[in-house]
């Protein structure tokens, strides 16, 4: 390698890591209390719902249709929107909203919102828990929340949705030039050096570039991975905008100007999860929406439902039946580019192989947070550096008492 | 008046002939990286009991050469101290 491409690669190290570097140590700082929300969470908040009934093991759930026909018992008028069975508690939530324009107004009124949900027992279909009534006075905030939502929102978007999101990929995207271009430049400044020498005898910026080349090569596969799958999770929303536009309206083109019918004369939603288990067979029903949802179809229950083994777990396949007549319209696998999506997005989070590996995530992390802060000073050294070439020349006589950066660079490479 | 120009970077005095062979540079980090890559799809493929533990390992591996070589930089007088 020449060193005039050299020169080049260094330049695209600089000024790709320069323009990210501020935005990953926002993540990376943020992104160390997310790991552990949950944890955080319990420990600091808790869990004030009454422990679950009891019940011999093997007692079988109660037909969903029950527990919507108590929904609507409590709530005479209204609709049901989404009925969800938990994943890890014996618990169905049920949302429900005046009706679907009051939710379609809502999104004109940030603080207004008209949806509600009540948790049943899935087995007894005895109400667990409501949702707070939209006119009582809001929920205390507690530091926990503030912290945690500050730092979900700063990782995410930066406080400015979708425009912030799309910026904070693009970071992501930078910082993959960031890395790869370091990578080139690693194999030129470690030509002679063993792995892992930290130069400690030498000029002190030689020290940073040492420390700045160990902690970035031991975790350049584990940045990459990181910042690749990042930078994919921010664009989710374009990505499933683009599904929508393109193959679910094409599935839904023969029922887009129908009516939305009244909720007391559709098929049984129980039914309507069995129907889906059997169309998407070896997967698992995780909620259903009912038919007049935004983005859904006027006459269709759409119901979610995912694989059962680990990595499938993670792929979803909507289902649609007519909610009219309960038969089953189709199970539409989603486009590569959302499977893609959905494959990444544990690898970002770190959060599937258990507390071990989020730790490991958090360390990895700490070290992500070292080459920044050593990227950071030799940047700052360096221009320095150029800031005293640039006095001396003017005649300044600087102070000879500190070692000049300039001969100690010079002695140490030559 | 006369502007020197900003020193030169590091790199560009040392000579290309006088280093190591290249896969010498490359050994660790490809065993580094490698490594991670393993730790990554272990757990995401496997998802259970040994899979998991070889993920923690070879994902720990990294981590733990990182904090060996700073110790070693930090610790033990330098005698480390590359070859020039």
């Amino acid at each position: 390698m020449t060193t005039r491409t050299l020169r080049r690669w260094f330049v695209v190290h600089k000024w790709s890591s320069l323009v990210c570097t501020l935005f990953l140590l926002i993540v990376c700082v943020t992104g160390l209390p997310m790991l552990f929300s949950e944890q955080i969470w319990d420990t600091f908040v808790g869990d004030d719902d009454p422990p679950y009934e009891v019940l011999p093991p093997g007692t079988p759930n109660a037909s969903l249709d029950t527990l919507v026909e108590k929904a609507r018992a409590m709530f005479p008028g209204q609709i049901i929107t989404n009925v969800s069975p938990m994943d890890d508690e014996p618990a169905v939530l049920l949302s429900m909203a005046p009706s679907w324009q009051a939710l379609e107004e809502d999104k004109k009124y940030p603080d207004r919102n008209s949806s509600h949900w009540i948790k049943f027992d899935a087995r007894t279909a005895k109400v667990l828990e409501q949702s707070r009534p939209a006119n009582a006075p809001p929920e205390p905030r507690t530091w926990t929340g503030l912290i945690m939502g500050t730092c979900t929102r700063l990782h995410i978007n930066l406080f400015a949705g979708l425009p912030g999101a799309l910026f904070m990929g693009a970071m992501g995207g930078v910082f993959v030039v960031s890395l790869i271009s370091g990578t080139v430049l690693y194999g030129r400044f470690m030509k002679r050096l063993p792995f892992g020498a930290v130069r400690r005898d030498r000029a002190s910026r030689l020290t940073w570039l040492d420390l700045h080349n160990l902690l970035g090569v031991a975790t350049l596969v584990w940045a990459l991975v990181v910042g690749f799958t990042g930078l994919v999770n921010e664009l989710q929303r374009p990505l499933f905008g683009l599904w929508r536009v393109t193959d679910v309206r094409q599935i839904l083109k023969p029922y887009a100007n129908l009516p939305v019918p009244s909720q007391d004369h559709l098929a049984s939603v129980q039914a309507a999860f069995e129907t889906a288990r059997k169309a998407a067979l070896g997967n698992e029903v995780t909620g259903l929406s009912f038919p007049g949802a935004s983005f859904g179809s006027p006459v269709h229950y759409v119901l979610w439902t995912r694989g059962a083994t680990p990595l499938r777990a993670r792929l979803f396949t909507p289902v649609l039946v007519d909610a009219r007549t309960g038969a089953l319209t189709g199970a539409y696998p989603m486009p590569w580019y959302l499977r893609f999506l959905e494959v990444s997005r544990p690898l970002h989070f770190g959060d599937y192989g258990g507390m071990p590996l989020r730790i490991l995530w958090a360390l990895l992390d700490c070290v992500v947070i070292g080459v920044l802060v050593s990227g950071v000073v030799l940047w700052a050294g360096k221009r320095k550096i150029a800031t005293d070439a640039r006095l001396r020349a003017l005649g300044y006589a600087l102070d000879e008492g500190e070692v000049s950066p300039v001969s100690a660079l010079a002695k140490g490479v030559s | 008046m006369k502007i020197t120009p900003p020193p030169e970077g590091a790199f560009s005095v040392v000579s290309e002939a006088r280093g190591r062979p290249q896969i010498a540079v490359w050994r660790w980090p490809i065993a580094l990286g490698a490594l991670t890559v393993f730790g990554l799809f272990s757990a995401l493929l496997g998802q259970k009991g040994l899979w998991l533990v070889l993920s923690w390992i070879s994902l720990s591996i990294p981590f733990i050469v990182t904090v060996v070589c700073l110790l070693q930089a930090w610790c033990v007088p330098s005698v480390k101290g590359g070859r020039s």
